[in-house]
């Protein structure tokens, strides 16, 4: 049945082994494509290869076999079209807020004042007016990862890859950057890669869920998550939520 | 976070390269030493008139030539044919130094220092890393003297110690001493420290705590500490002899002459160059040593 | 926090107070007890104060002060030092982070990195000496040539410790080659150039102190000690010794100074505060 949205990204059979001492067979055959506004959530087993398919999309990392296809053209090295935030913490420390944010801008030669203007609505986005001038050593994890993905946002990206973004976050904290997440999502209408551990996130952000099996990753399963948006604290109690959880759980359980 | 690893050529291809560099340069330098035999370097435009001179650029095979003569002036007969004393290789042939020789008295120095100074910088640092008030009142007076380089207290400890083996060796032991401090310190405060806390709650104390606990985990902090004071040492000990001693490498390098005179006497280069060689051959092989011994004794470091 | 520091201060001024103190009382004892006559080499020298008291420091201090014996030797040795450092690492630091960004410079240069990371400075003197002369130049260069070394190990280093990810953060930021390294490696590896160039200052004064002992062309702190060691005259070594400890402190305090502000967005372990 063809569907009748825009596909973007057209991940083709694509196999990574890491060569060695040991070689790791990272990823084997998998194939997925991704397609306009949409937000696709990948879960899996430590180790399944997750981020080494997000490496392959951001274009840091050559495929062992399969092609990587985004618009229709095989992925040749990284590219600000394509944002990628980092499963580790990868905010530059010996710049302040401001200076993080509007580093991609600078590296598109961005005038000065359309800059200010852009770091201005990204401030306010993720909520940390007065922290313009403060170096990351004063942010806690969860506000540095809040702008890390600002600092990807600032240049437009077609789209958004997020590696286990909240993963080192505590639970309260985790659930609020959800909904920031989620806000922002609802507002700019990204096309999104989420990758996490955390089943009930996956399934609060994103319109699929694609289940990934142990090393070395496959697609075990696609779940479609056709809860109403914009999503609140209500949805998570919602039926349809914990019927999604379960039908996941049962495709994990199978492996 | 792992470092940046830029695409880094394979080994035997890093080897080759190193290889071929030094290669190329000396073969450069051979040619460039030995032009002055094909062209008249007084018919050069005045710099290079001036350089490529053999008493300037030494041709290879006259360091070769002094290699071999620094090598056997041990053996050969006082006042031979092609001896001229007064110049710097006839100066020391005469006096029958030796290359091997004078290594082996500098490295007897450096080792002494090492062992001295390196023993009680380390048992320096360990009181000021371990006590809280030895610390407050002990480095501001080490700052002091840490600031004041060995050699300068050259000329005064002569006059305590008179004109010999002490007066030579004091200032290596000092400097080794001053380097080691910092290290260990650093060692025992901020990496011991939470150890030393957690070995404390499961009942250990004294002797046991110190060899068990303290001392391996601040090792790789002294070894490495040791490794720089290695090479503060061969630095002091080539100073004092240029300075003062009446033998080992950095005598030999100087080739003799009084104090202060020193260095009046042109110069070999053929001679330096043998010596910087030697030296650097030294404390390349020292440093080596020091490095695999220290790799077996911390093995459990990640690294 | 704030009484730990006095607690702190309050002990340094004590411990070195009382070293000042035992210094008095020993050289009042001393200029009573010890010999001033002694036999050096081949011959006696005269009238020896070994442990001069502080009256005769300040004596002297007054004295190369206004004689401005000292505030010249102070001048040229520090120029020295400052020149050399200058000259070594403008040398230094571009070579070694050009030698960690091209592998193949790296694989050229390494050898002579490690041959003249092995090499005495000092051991260059007697060349130097010889192909630049006994004055000015041949103790800069000597300087600069031991501070080069150092900086470029630091640079290396510094550039070859910058965490990947950001070096991959900039990237798909699209930064360019320029860029990177403008705004990216400079930045993460100045700590450790500065650190570098701590230790080199460090090494620029152990090194000009000897060149001019062995031969001084001009009045400096290091001919000042020869000087007054061939008298020999005690007080003048001492205020030179005490004069170049005080330089050296100094210069190691400009340059934590400058580290400090160079790393003042770090993260600091407690431990360090
Ligand atoms: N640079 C590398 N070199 C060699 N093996 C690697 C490398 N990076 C990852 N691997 C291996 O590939 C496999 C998949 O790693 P990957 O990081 O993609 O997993 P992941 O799903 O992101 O795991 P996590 O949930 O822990 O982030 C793992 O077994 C890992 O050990
Ligand atoms: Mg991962």
């Amino acid at each position: 049945m063809p569907d009748p949205r825009r596909r973007r990204l057209e991940i083709r059979d694509v196999t990574h082994v890491y060569e060695g001492k040991t070689a790791t067979r990272a990823l084997d055959g998998v194939s997925l494509d991704v397609f306009e506004n949409e937000f696709l959530a990948i879960v899996g087993p430590v180790g399944s290869g997750k981020t080494t398919l997000v490496r392959i999309v951001a274009g840091f990392l050559t495929p062992s076999s399969g092609v990587v296809l985004w618009d229709g053209a095989p992925v040749a090295g990284p590219s600000p079209e394509r944002g990628y935030v980092f499963q580790e913490e990868a905010i530059f420390p010996w710049m302040t807020v401001r200076d993080n944010l509007q580093f991609g801008l600078l590296a598109q030669g961005v005038p000065a004042s359309e800059r200010e203007k852009i770091v201005a609505e990204l401030v306010t986005l993720i909520g940390l007016e007065g922290y313009e001038r403060a170096y990351p050593k004063e942010l806690s994890g969860g506000m540095s990862k809040m702008v890390e993905v600002a600092r990807v946002l600032a240049t437009d990206p077609a789209i958004l890859l997020l590696d286990e973004p909240f993963g080192l976050l505590d639970a309260q904290t985790r659930s609020k950057m959800q909904d920031q997440l989620s806000r922002l999502w609802e507002e700019k209408r990204k096309t999104v890669i989420l990758v996490t551990h955390d089943i009930e996130e996956a399934i609060y952000l994103a319109d699929r869920v694609v289940v990934f099996t142990p090393r070395p990753g496959r697609v075990q399963a696609e779940v479609v998550v056709d809860l109403p948006r914009p999503r609140s604290l209500e949805t998570r109690f919602s039926p349809a939520f914990l019927e999604l959880k379960r039908s996941i759980w049962k495709e994990i359980g199978r492996a | 976070m792992r470092p940046a690893e830029a695409a880094r050529p394979p080994k035997a291809r890093r080897v080759w390269l190193g290889l071929a560099s030094v290669v190329a340069l000396v073969a450069a330098y051979t040619l460039l030493s030995n032009a002055y035999r094909v062209v008249d370097p007084s018919l050069l435009p005045d710099p290079i008139r001036g350089v490529l001179r053999p008493q300037i650029l030494p041709p290879t095979q006259r360091i070769f030539d002094a290699f071999v003569q620094l090598v056997g002036a041990g053996a050969s007969p006082v006042g031979g044919a092609y001896v001229h004393t007064g110049d710097h290789i006839g100066g020391l042939v005469e006096q029958r130094v030796t290359l091997q020789g004078s290594l082996l008295i500098s490295t007897y120095r450096v080792l002494i220092g090492i062992a001295v100074g390196g023993s009680l910088g380390v048992l320096a640092g360990l009181l000021m890393g371990w006590s809280r008030a030895v610390d407050e009142y002990a480095h501001p007076i080490y700052i002091l003297f840490r600031s004041i380089p060995p050699l300068a207290l050259i000329t005064y400890v002569m006059l305590w110690l008179g004109h010999g083996t002490a007066h030579v060796l004091l200032p290596i032991i000092y400097a080794v001493f001053t380097v080691v401090v910092i290290p260990t310190y650093h060692g025992v405060r901020d990496v011991a420290d939470i150890y030393v806390k957690a070995a404390r709650a499961l009942g250990a104390g004294g002797r046991l705590l110190l060899s068990r606990v303290v001392l391996p985990a601040a090792g790789p902090f002294v070894l490495s500490g040791l490794r720089y004071a290695l090479i503060i040492a061969w630095m002091t000990t080539v100073g004092v002899e240029m300075l003062m001693a009446d033998e080992g490498i950095g005598y030999l390098l100087i080739g003799g002459g009084m104090w202060s005179s020193r260095l009046e006497v042109a110069g070999d280069p053929a001679v330096i160059v043998v010596g910087i060689v030697a030296l650097a051959l030294v404390g390349y092989a020292m440093d080596a040593g020091v490095r695999v011994a220290g790799d077996r004794l911390t093995e459990w470091v990640k690294r | 926090m704030n009484g730990l520091w006095r607690r702190r201060l309050w002990r340094a001024l004590l411990s070195v107070g009382a070293l000042a103190v035992l210094y008095g009382i020993a050289s009042e004892i001393g200029s009573a007890l010890l010999p001033r006559r002694i036999w050096m080499v081949a011959h006696y020298l005269e009238d020896v104060e070994l442990l001069p008291p502080y009256r005769s420091l300040l004596e002297e201090t007054v004295f190369l002060i206004q004689s401005g014996i000292l505030p010249r030797s102070v001048l040229v040795s520090t120029a020295r030092v400052f020149e050399g450092l200058a000259l070594g690492a403008a040398v230094g630091v571009p070579l070694g982070l050009s030698m960690a960004r091209a592998a193949r410079l790296e694989c050229l240069l390494d050898p002579w990195v490690t041959f003249f990371r092995f090499t005495p400075a000092l051991a260059l003197l007697p060349l130097y000496a010889l192909w630049f002369g006994l004055g000015e130049l041949s103790k800069i260069l000597l300087i600069a040539t031991a501070v080069a070394v150092v900086t470029l190990l630091g640079a290396y280093q510094g550039v070859r410790d910058v965490p990947r990810v950001y070096l991959e953060a900039a990237k798909s930021l699209g930064a360019s080659k320029g860029l990177i390294l403008r705004k990216i490696v400079w930045p993460a590896a100045l700590p450790q150039i500065f650190s570098s160039l701590r230790i080199a200052l460090g090494l620029a004064w152990v090194t000009v102190v000897v060149a001019e002992l062995i031969k001084a062309t001009m009045p400096s702190l290091g001919y000042l000690l020869a000087l007054a060691g061939a008298y020999p005259r005690v007080p003048t070594i001492a205020v030179g010794i005490v004069t170049i400890g005080l330089l050296v402190l100094a210069c190691d305090a400009v340059a934590l100074g400058c580290y400090a502000v160079a790393t003042r967005w770090m993260k600091r372990s407690p431990a360090h505060a």
